[in-house]
Parts: structure tokens; sequence; C-alpha cells
């Protein structure tokens, strides 16, 4: 029996050998070089030295890196509005209707098409002879033209809009799988003592939703710290600083001005950033008393 | 009295249906409105684009555009980068994804809670350094300016594994045991009897990869120092800096980039929405 247990322990090692080599080179590897890189003034062009923690000290008075992670905080505003929007879209579509199949997969198409067409369909529309000012000059709202990308005000505001937009669909899909998972009977007994829409939804639906709430959470705080490639395509973190999220400063200094040392720097203080928030987002799900995950 | 009730409970089943379908055609003007658009101006020539009051629906159809920006752009040439790197990461994917998960769902042995809590940690722990350590592993192996630098920090991710997982965890094992009594070894096992019952989970793999490395592009453009390599993605990004003087064009080129992939999906989208709606109950 022992024998027949190590024999396996060996097939199962030697089934996953190539799998875990790309893991630990391509997922491991960067968690854990990232943090003695970080130690050096590494830069391609110039010797190497150890630096200590003069990166860190570095980036707490580096004004640029400060106003980059205020931004991605700014950014996270984005994360309650995607739920809510994206809760009220399941629900929408998860009504027994003729067609319905077909508007979930309409929703869909903006989450399955590449950033980069998505961006630039927007800055079209949002673009001074846009679509997008026109209709809201036609409807009142707004009196004359607005830069909606290269106004400092609103750049980081349209950012956020056009990745909820792109988003929407994706958390709408693990919503109705939660939605579809509530047993109907918990709706026929709400209504029987008399609940009405609304009552449903707050009672019944949002607590048997909260794992969903929590999981489609968490991954869209990570997402919106790490948002990158539309702030990249549409703004490069302008006009001025006003857009300049974290990643996007990280990948100037990294990947562009070749400051790999620094740059890893302030990817461990983002990593720790993100992790936290994680904990916080766990912490206040558990305070709702639900401890599923 | 029967009657009324029957007719105003058919009333208000109607007014539901048409609130529905009010509301769901208002979202998908939002939400397919900017491709509707992007497909109008695409099949305007171009000088209709810049008229004031902007051209939202076109006043006639003509494919010109399609048709210049097609033999200015290469097309051919970006299409088949973009296939050859979606093709190798999703082979790699598949196969990488589908030999780690197998163990972790089957075998016993010593380490399984360990490889497991490594694997969950990679997804608690963000890498936003990745990209950088990437770069250096990628310059280090050589592989800088190659097909194979852009897929294979991407060839295997801890979702598929989990998500394979899940799959391995629905075949029956008497299936294993049988194959051991006919002598044959795990691996024959592994590839002649369990893979052909997996075959729905893999199409999930394989729908989510192909999306992944079809719109890729950052990565491309930092691993490739010679822009003929560009997956269409990140061509595009090109195409819109040299062209920017010609709307149409670039409408055609993103509406070719994009229009493969819509495709695929839907024909495929009952899958693809199991698979990413079945990803989180495991």
């Amino acid at each position: 029996m022992k024998k027949a247990m190590r024999s396996e322990s060996f097939t199962a090692w030697a089934f996953m050998a190539p799998g875990l080599l790309f893991l630990a080179v391509f997922t491991f590897w960067p968690i854990i070089y990232g943090i003695p890189l970080s130690l050096t003034d590494y830069s391609v062009i110039t010797e190497t030295n150890y630096v200590g923690l003069s990166n860190f000290t570095r980036a707490f008075q580096d004004h640029n890196f400060m106003i980059s992670l205020w931004n991605s905080l700014v950014y996270v505003l984005v994360v309650p509005v995607i739920q809510i929007v994206s809760i009220l879209m399941a629900i929408l579509v998860n009504s027994r209707i003729p067609g319905v199949k077909m508007f979930r997969a309409a929703y869909y198409i903006p989450v399955v098409t590449s950033m980069v067409a998505v961006a630039l369909i927007w800055s079209w529309l949002l673009g001074n002879n846009g679509v997008v000012n026109y209709l809201l000059m036609q409807a009142g709202i707004i009196s004359e033209q607005v830069s909606w990308l290269s106004t400092s005000s609103t750049a980081l505001y349209v950012l956020m809009f056009i990745t909820m937009w792109k988003g929407l669909g994706y958390y709408m899909m693990l919503y109705l799988a939660g939605l579809q998972g509530i047993p109907a009977d918990l709706y026929e007994a709400a209504r029987v003592d008399g609940a009405g829409p609304l009552k449903l939804i707050v009672h019944v639906t949002i607590p048997l939703l909260r794992p969903h709430i929590l999981f489609c959470t968490l991954i869209s705080v990570m997402g919106a710290i790490r948002v990158f490639d539309e702030v990249y395509i549409l703004t490069k973190g302008g006009p001025g600083t006003s857009t300049l999220t974290s990643s996007v400063y990280i990948f100037q200094k990294g990947l562009e001005q070749f400051n790999f040392g620094y740059a890893s720097a302030l990817g461990l203080i983002v990593s720790v950033l993100v992790g936290a928030l994680s904990v916080l987002v766990f912490r206040l799900n558990r305070k709702g008393g639900v401890n599923s995950y | 009295m029967n009657l009324t009730s029957v007719s105003t409970k058919r009333i208000q089943k109607v007014t539901r249906y048409l609130i529905t379908y009010i509301l769901l055609i208002l979202l998908a003007l939002f939400m397919m409105g900017p491709f509707l658009w992007l497909l109008s101006v695409s099949l305007m020539p171009g000088r209709n684009v810049f008229a004031s009051p902007p051209a939202i629906l076109p006043t006639f159809i003509d494919f010109d555009n399609y048709v210049q920006v097609w033999q200015f752009m290469e097309f051919p040439r970006y299409i088949s980068n973009t296939v050859i790197i979606t093709l190798l990461g999703v082979v790699f994917n598949i196969v990488l994804s589908c030999l780690t998960a197998y163990p972790l769902a089957t075998f016993r042995f010593k380490g399984r809670n360990l490889v497991f809590t490594l694997l969950i940690s990679t997804m608690i722990i963000p890498s936003a350094t990745a990209m950088i350590v990437h770069y250096l592993t990628i310059q280090a192996f050589h592989l800088g300016n190659s097909y194979l630098g852009v897929v294979l920090p991407a060839a295997v991710s801890v979702f598929n594994i989990f998500l394979m997982r899940q799959t391995f965890l629905g075949v029956p094992m008497d299936i294993r045991d049988s194959g051991k009594m006919d002598g044959a070894s795990e691996f024959r096992i592994f590839i002649q009897l369990v893979m052909p019952l997996v075959k729905p989970g893999i199409a999930v793999i394989g729908l989510l990869e192909v999306m992944a490395f079809w719109n890729n592009f950052l990565w491309p453009i930092v691993v490739l120092d010679d822009p003929q390599k560009y997956p269409l993605a990140a061509a595009l990004t090109y195409l819109n800096g040299q062209f920017s003087y010609n709307f149409g064009w670039i409408a055609a080129g993103t509406m070719i980039s994009v229009l493969p992939i819509i495709i695929v999906f839907l024909f495929t989208q009952r899958y693809y929405m199991e698979g990413i709606a079945g990803a989180i109950k495991g």
C-alpha cells in the first residue's frame, strides 16, 4: 500500500512538472525576484548596485507616485458602481422571456472585444465633434463641447466609465449564475408574505448573492488598482498627471525609462496595498455575517 | 369576476413584458451602440465623418474603406501573426493546465496541499512587478522578438488549472481503476480514457484563451521589436497613430480586428458563459 502511494506520488509530480515549471518561472519567480530587485538600482545601462531601502524612501517622496496612488484609489470608486449596475442587469436578463439570451450575448460583446478597439471607439465618440457631445448638447445637458479626455477634471472619470462599460457584461454573467442558483420557492415564500419586487431584491436576492458580491468586489478592486490598458491607450496618464494610475507610472519607470529597481519597489508597495484592500473587502463582508467563502 | 381577474392578469403580464423589453433594448443600445456606430462609420466614405452634426447613420453603404485599408495594412500578415500567437497560447494552456490539474483532482500524494496553497496564494498576491520580471526573464532566455516570448509568460494560468481540476473531479474514478486493471499506464489512462471525458472543460479553456491571446496588445509590443510581427490588436494602435486623419480606414480596420472574435463568441457563447459562471463555483 505504501509503495503504491509512493509511486502514485511520483506519477503525480511527473504530471504536474511541466505546468509547475512554467508557473515557477512566470508566476512565482516574478513575485519573489521583485523583492531583491527593489533593493538595487538595476537599470540595464549602468552597473547594478545594492541600494538598500533607498528606492522605498524615494518612492514616498516621489510626488508623482503619490498622485498615481491617489488616482488608483479614486479609480476604486468604480467598484461599487459596477456591482450595482451589473446586479440590476443580471436581474433584468434573468427574466424568462423570449429572446433574452440574445440580449445577454449583446451585453457581453464589449467583454470579448479587445481593449484597443474599445478604447479607440470611445475616444472617437468622446471627441470634440463626437457623438457624445452632440447628443448631450441636443439634450440640453451641456451648453458647449467638452474635451472629455483632455480635460484634467473629467479624464479620470471618463476612463472609469469606459472600464465599467467594458466590464459590465462579465460581472452580469457572474451575478446571473448566482441568481440562477437561488431556489424559486424562496421568492414564492416571500411573495406570499406580501413582499413587493423591491423587498424581494433587498431581502432575498442581495443576501443570497453575498458570496458572488464578495468575489466580484474582490476581482474588481484588484482590476481597478491594476488598470492599465485603457489609461495607457487613451491618455498615457495625462493631461498632466490627472489620469496617472500606479500601473501606468510603474510601467513608465520600468519599461519606458528602464529603472527596473525603482519600478520593482513601486510594484511591491502597490502589491501590499492591493493585499491590504483585499483583506479589507473580506473583513467588511465577514461583518455581514457570511463566511461561506 | 373570474373573467375580469383573468384579463387583468393578462394585462399585467403584457405590461411586465413590455417594460422588460424596453429596458432590455435601452441597455442594448448602451452596450452595443458604440459598435453599431463604428460599423456605420466604417461603411461611410471618409468625408462624411467629420461633418457637423456628426454622422451617426450612413447615408449610403460602401465598402471602400474596407478595401482600401485591407490593401494598405497588410492585414493577412497581422491576422496570421495573431493566429500563430493565439494557437500557441491555446495549445500551451490546454496541455499544461490539464496535466497539472489531473493529479490535483484524482491522485492522493504528499505535497498536494502544498501545491494547492501555492496556487491559491498567487491569486491573492497581485504581481504588479510581474511584467518587468517577465521582460528580464524573456531577455535572459533570448526569446525577445519571438512569438514564444509573447506566449510563454501566459502559457499556463492558475485560473485554468482550477477550472480543469473542477472538470476532472466530475469524472468517475472507476475509469482509472478499470484502466489499471487492464494494465494501462497512468499516462495512457489519462490520454485515452480520461481526456475524452473532459472535452467541455477543454473547450472552455480554449475559448477563454482564444479571447485573451487574440486581444492581447501590450505584452506583444513590449516583447516584439519588429512591428511586422505584431498581432492585430497591437497593429491597430499602430494604425491609429499613422492614419489618424483617415477615420474611415481606422474604423474599418477596427471592425476587421473585432469581427472574428465576436463571431467566435457568438457561435460558442453557451459554453463560454457556462465556463465563466462555473469558474466561481469551484
